[in-house]
């Protein structure tokens, strides 16, 4: 192991050497650059190992005296891993700012005393000469900064020096008094002498220093000079200040945070929470590229500083433990995150966030964007997730949860801005600026590469390597990888895949899981065939549905709330990204995403809140008794955004219509179940005698029935036929959460009955749906018409399926609806039984619909050559229609097996003879029924088939109407504006009140970022006045 | 010596009233060496004890009477230091100064705004 110190000492002979002898040096230059550089990359290496293995911190003495009188380092675990990081960002740093240092010597030398400066604010343990450190690196920067000499660089680097001046000043009489009060300048011994750092010099000394290093950290609101930093300095540079310094001064404030006293140490937390909240917020009015990524740098570190403050200054940690991981994670995240955007930034020409649309041209940079932004949302398979999660579960500990929510928020403003901006690359013109160059690249792709292997070794250390929750990932590269497949083969190959998962998959499955199980595996595979259907290669479409269902798989294998959590977030990001797939405009994924990442969030601080009670992740109780209600909320609030549920459904319409064709079956059929899986987890984990009885139930019932409402109500308006049955879906997904919050046996049986059929009958409309539009090329209904002689098949599934959703005898929808209201009826819930019944019939209003415009009335002129749909729709919707008779046929295949899950928590009320089923208040054999039904109709059937000679066939033009013969025969099929009475009636109820609610919220929170960014008004003396003014609320805030 | 301090802190303020209010770069210079004057006569001074010399070894001293004839060492050792900052701190700015006037042809720091929000 090399002694630090000779860090000290090599990297200034070398800068040295370079700047006197750079006439002879030539190439060599490059040579000793690099080699200093992989010097001080190796050094803390064998360090970092030998503390690992559990070796003891090394101190370092120097000048021949033991400190109070000397200066020492200290190289511990911390340091070791901080100055590995920030030394291999020096490297790659180096790497890509090659071509910026050609032709002049004195880049290279800046950049190794700023390197040596970050070295030892890490290693010192004294205080003053934190100070030098801090200044050899402000001063290497300063001049860094205007390496390249436009006039932005210049006066922002004006307003840095005279920020971080200001800051110097302050530190040094800070450092001084603090001094004179314990004797020594050695941190160590400072803190150990805290007690004689009293009296009014003694709080203003801290408050100086704190005050000092928050400007250096760069916090809120002392840090508008920053911005124009990261605004104007070469991205190459922004990367190292994003990553190498502000890291560095993180660790300085880290070293020194058992020195503030508890109203100083909250207080630091308050600035760094609400620094990332704010600047967070403030991003969001951002449309340049550079000044986004330099809000969201100082937001991280906010997060960091605040962290540290919260979670460290009640309980003093060194090693290997949880917050340290979660810190080091947080810190090394954000290092090669924000150091890659700021590489590729270098690489585009324009500006403004638009004008990165040009990476659609470079696949695989685009590839590396999203996974850095990802990674900067805390989204998995990046350390920022597990950060994410362990910080959710630590602050629950340390019942921090005010600070929680905060944090929650920024962290959904961050992906707000930030998947904003990725939809903005993927949906706006292609643009055409950029360079390439090799060494630009490669740090980028190392950096990625290491993000990958960081957050294995996370995953790791903090909850255990787990090779199912990669799975699905490795075989979605694995196929990605596999570029020049054709669509059709990639898509059998998915449905090969998917079948294979769920073969392994169903033996470990019990109960309720397996019969989601046949939801999630054999039923999107029946859906997936459909996509047999459109050429190309379709790039990403088949690796995000292997990713989406293998997850959901793993949802269920689930055993640990974090388990499900990964999976969970997996599901979401893969289902934002196929939707952005298919979309024209990128909000309509935005809306889904934002409102799953809030829905996740409200669940991971359900999670986080049940293991801060019960100490424990793993799912097999939610909360102990006097957090429940709280846990239940949480939770239930997450699962019902996922459901689409009135009032936070309006993601739900735009993400189901307007995702590529045979996607909508998928999403609205299959993935709209997860919502109701979560549901059923959370009754069934926060224990029976909190769930069964809670009022909050009813709460659930009544959001339900009003979805169901709301959702067939709105429903009957829509123009647009996937809008239609987009809406429709929320409205049969919310019987079903009625049903579950009805928490009896046979509601219960009901859910998992109802959501069977919806599986079936939307499956089929939605299919059918596809196979119109792409036959006709447009989604209007009024558009079309007559298509019965067209498509007689299409016909005829959409006519089944709409008796099967209608839930009239004799399908499978009767026997949904009937279980249904015998259990309203059983648990006597008649308001809501009526409402459910009144929803149904306003679901006839569109189910009449569909086939009265499309396939009734006249044939349109432009659709009379149109063929039947391509038989790959074709195909499920027939196994479909199959499945459905069959269950109307034999209510038992189906509704038996989930009697028997569902009895294994609820005491059964179902019972059968033969056929019959039994409830308390009835029965109902759908065998009997088919048949009767089927006579019934049979009557009428034969009466016409013996008339059908007498009949008279009537051509298209052959009509009189109202004495006059139309011109065009198709405006006689009145099919626009469909329901105007109704809309007269209810229309009142149809107001978008729920979306203009929140516009709203998106407007009021994009007008405060307008109004508060105002204080960043780009003059160094006001951003000088900020800091005069921090240093004056901290005094008052910390009550000296 | 108190008075000292009291000179150091307000020579600090002149500095900062002359950062905060001047529009002229230089000046804002000006202020800062006035601030950073103020920091080295406080260091200086909070080491002083009244009565003792510079801590300079000499021929015949004994090592045991050093502490007794000696002011603090320390603040003198630091204030060697923040001098030496301070000077490189100022020639920056300094260079700084003039590489703005040489783009801006103005030292106002008000028209210095292009980078905002």
């Amino acid at each position: 192991m090399v002694e630090p110190i000779y860090l000290f000492i090599i990297l200034p002979v070398a800068a040295f050497l370079m700047g006197s002898l750079h006439q002879h040096l030539n190439r060599w230059q490059v040579f000793i650059f690099f080699t200093v550089l992989l010097f001080s990359f190796y050094l803390p290496i064998p360090w970092l190992i030998h503390l690992l293995k559990g070796g003891s911190t090394a101190q370092v003495f120097t000048a021949g005296f033991l400190p109070p009188i000397s200066i020492n380092l200290q190289i511990g675990i911390e340091e070791a891993f901080l100055m590995t990081i920030i030394n291999l960002l020096g490297i790659m740093g180096a790497f890509y700012l090659l071509h910026h240092f050609r032709g002049t010597v004195y880049g290279p030398i800046l950049y190794l005393v700023f390197i040596m400066g970050l070295n030892g604010i890490i290693m010192t343990r004294d205080l003053f000469n934190l100070f030098v450190f801090m200044e050899i690196t402000s001063i290497s920067l300063y001049s860094l900064i205007t390496l390249s000499g436009s006039s932005e660089n210049l006066t922002a680097g004006f307003k840095y020096i005279i920020a971080s001046g200001i800051a110097s000043i302050l530190f040094l009489i800070g450092t001084i008094y603090l001094y004179y009060l314990t004797g020594t300048l050695n941190i160590d011994v400072m803190i150990a002498s805290g007690y004689k750092i009293v009296g009014p010099a003694g709080s203003i000394a801290l408050i100086m220093l704190l005050s000092a290093i928050i400007v250096e950290l760069k916090q809120f609101p002392v840090n508008g000079w920053a911005l124009d930093i990261y605004t104007a300095s070469d991205p190459g540079i922004a990367a190292i200040i994003a990553g190498g310094s502000s890291s560095a001064m993180f660790f300085a404030a880290y070293k020194l945070l058992p020195l503030w006293s508890p109203s100083l140490s909250s207080i630091i937390a308050g600035i760094g929470i609400m620094t990332y909240v704010l600047m967070n917020l403030m991003g969001l009015k951002q449309v340049k590229a550079n000044r986004l990524l330099g809000y969201s740098s100082i937001a991280q570190i906010g997060l960091l500083v605040g962290l540290s403050a919260l979670l460290l200054h009640s309980t003093p940690v060194t090693g290997l433990t949880t917050i340290w991981i979660i810190l080091g994670g947080l810190l090394i995240n954000h290092l090669l995150a924000k150091a890659g955007l700021f590489w590729i930034s270098g690489l585009i020409k324009g500006e403004s966030l638009s004008s990165w649309s040009v990476l659609r041209k470079y696949p695989s940079l685009l590839f590396i964007f999203a996974c850095l932004l990802m990674a900067l949302a805390g989204l998995p398979p990046f350390p920022g997730f597990w950060v994410k999660w362990n910080i959710a579960m630590q602050l629950a500990q340390h019942k921090q949860f005010l600070w929680l929510g905060f944090i929650m928020l920024g962290t959904l403003l961050e992906a707000v801005y930030f998947f904003r901006w990725f939809g903005l690359i993927m949906k706006s013109e292609l643009t055409t600026g950029i360079r390439v160059r090799i060494s630009s690249l490669l740090p980028i792709f190392t950096g990625t590469f290491l993000m990958f292997f960081i957050s294995l070794t996370m995953m790791n250390l903090l909850s255990g390597f787990n090779f199912n929750m990669l799975l699905p990932i490795l075989i979605a590269t694995l196929i990605f990888a596999l570029k020049l497949i054709p669509g059709k083969l990639k898509a059998l190959m998915t449905i090969f895949i998917i079948m294979f998962y769920f073969y392994f998959l169903l033996p470990e499955l019990s109960g309720l899981y397996r019969l989601f199980a046949i939801i999630f595996f054999p039923l999107s595979a029946l859906f997936m065939i459909a996509a047999m259907n459109k050429p190309g290669y379709r790039n990403g479409y088949f690796e995000l549905l292997i990713l989406i269902v293998l997850s959901l798989g793993n949802l269920l294998t689930s055993h640990t709330s974090l388990q499900f959590f990964y999976s969970w977030e997996v599901i979401t990001v893969a289902t934002y990204l196929i939707i952005l797939r298919g979309v024209k405009r990128f909000d309509t994924a935005l809306l889904y995403l934002v409102f799953s990442l809030a829905g996740a969030l409200m669940i991971l601080a359900g999670f986080s809140y049940s293991y801060a009670v019960t100490g424990s992740t793993f799912l097999g109780i939610l909360g102990s008794s006097n957090s429940q209600i709280t846990i239940y909320i949480l939770l239930v609030g997450g699962f019902l955004i996922k459901t689409g549920a009135v009032g936070v459904h309006i993601w739900l319409p735009g993400a189901y219509a307007e995702t590529e064709d045979d996607f909508s079956p998928i999403i609205s059929a299959i993935l709209s179940k997860t919502g109701i899986l979560g549901l059923l987890l959370v009754l069934l984990l926060m224990g029976k005698s909190f769930a069964a009885n809670t009022e909050l139930n009813t709460i659930l019932g009544w959001i339900g029935v009003l979805t169901a409402f709301l959702g067939a109500l709105f429903a009957i308006f829509q123009e647009d036929l996937k809008y239609m049955l987009a809406y429709s879906s929320m409205g049969q997904v919310g019987y079903i959460v009625l049903a579950l919050a009805l928490y009896s046996h046979l509601g219960w049986t009901a859910a998992l009955y109802l959501a069977f059929n919806h599986i079936f009958f939307k499956g089929i409309l939605f299919l059918a749906a596809a196979g119109i539009i792409q036959r006709l090329g447009t989604r209007k209904m009024y558009e079309m018409g007559g298509l019965i002689n067209r498509m007689p098949l299409s016909f005829l599934a959409v006519l089944i399926s709409i008796i099967a959703l209608s839930g009239v005898p004799p399908l499978s929808g009767f026997g949904s609806k009937w279980l249904l209201y015998n259990a309203l009826l059983e648990k006597e819930w008649y308001l809501q039984a009526a409402l459910a019944f009144f929803a149904s019939t306003v679901a006839f209003l569109y189910c009449f619909r569909l086939i009265h415009s499309i396939f009734l009335g006249q044939e349109k002129t432009r659709f009379r050559q149109v063929k039947e749909a391509s038989l790959w729709f074709l195909i499920p919707q027939y196994v479909l229609i199959a499945l459905i008779m069959l269950i109307s046929l034999f209510p038992n295949i189906i509704i038996e097996p989930i009697a028997q899950v569902m009895a294994d928590f609820i005491p059964a009320t179902l019972s059968w003879e033969g056929n019959t089923l039994m409830s308390s208040l009835g029965y109902w054999n759908g065998n009997v029924i088919m048949i009767i039904t089927m006579g019934v109709f049979m009557i009428p059937l034969i009466g016409l088939l013996l008339r059908v000679r007498s009949m008279q066939k009537v051509k298209q033009f052959n009509i009189v109407y109202a004495a006059e013969r139309p011109d065009k025969p198709e405006t006689t099929h009145v099919a626009h504006n469909f329901f105007p009475h109704y809309q007269k009636a209810l229309g009142f109820l149809v107001t978008p009140l729920v979306s203009k609610f929140w516009a709203a919220v998106s407007e009021w929170c994009h007008t405060i970022a307008g109004v508060l960014r105002n204080i960043y008004t780009g003059n160094g003396q006001t951003y000088a006045l900020h800091i005069v003014f921090m240093v004056v609320l901290i005094y008052i805030l910390a009550g000296v | 010596m108190r008075e000292m301090a009291f000179l150091g802190f307000a020579l600090v303020l002149l500095g900062f009233w002359a950062m905060l209010t001047r529009k002229n770069i230089l000046r804002i210079i000006i202020g800062f060496t006035i601030i950073d004057s103020g920091i080295h006569l406080i260091i200086v001074n909070l080491g002083y004890l009244p009565g003792r010399t510079a801590p300079i070894l000499e021929k015949g001293m004994r090592v045991g009477d050093l502490s007794k004839h000696f002011v603090d060492p320390i603040p003198s050792a630091l204030v060697l230091t923040a001098i030496v900052i301070g000077l490189a701190v100022t020639a920056l700015m300094l260079v700084y100064a003039v590489r703005i006037y040489e783009r801006k042809r103005t030292l106002n720091i008000d028209k210095y705004r292009e980078l905002k929000w």
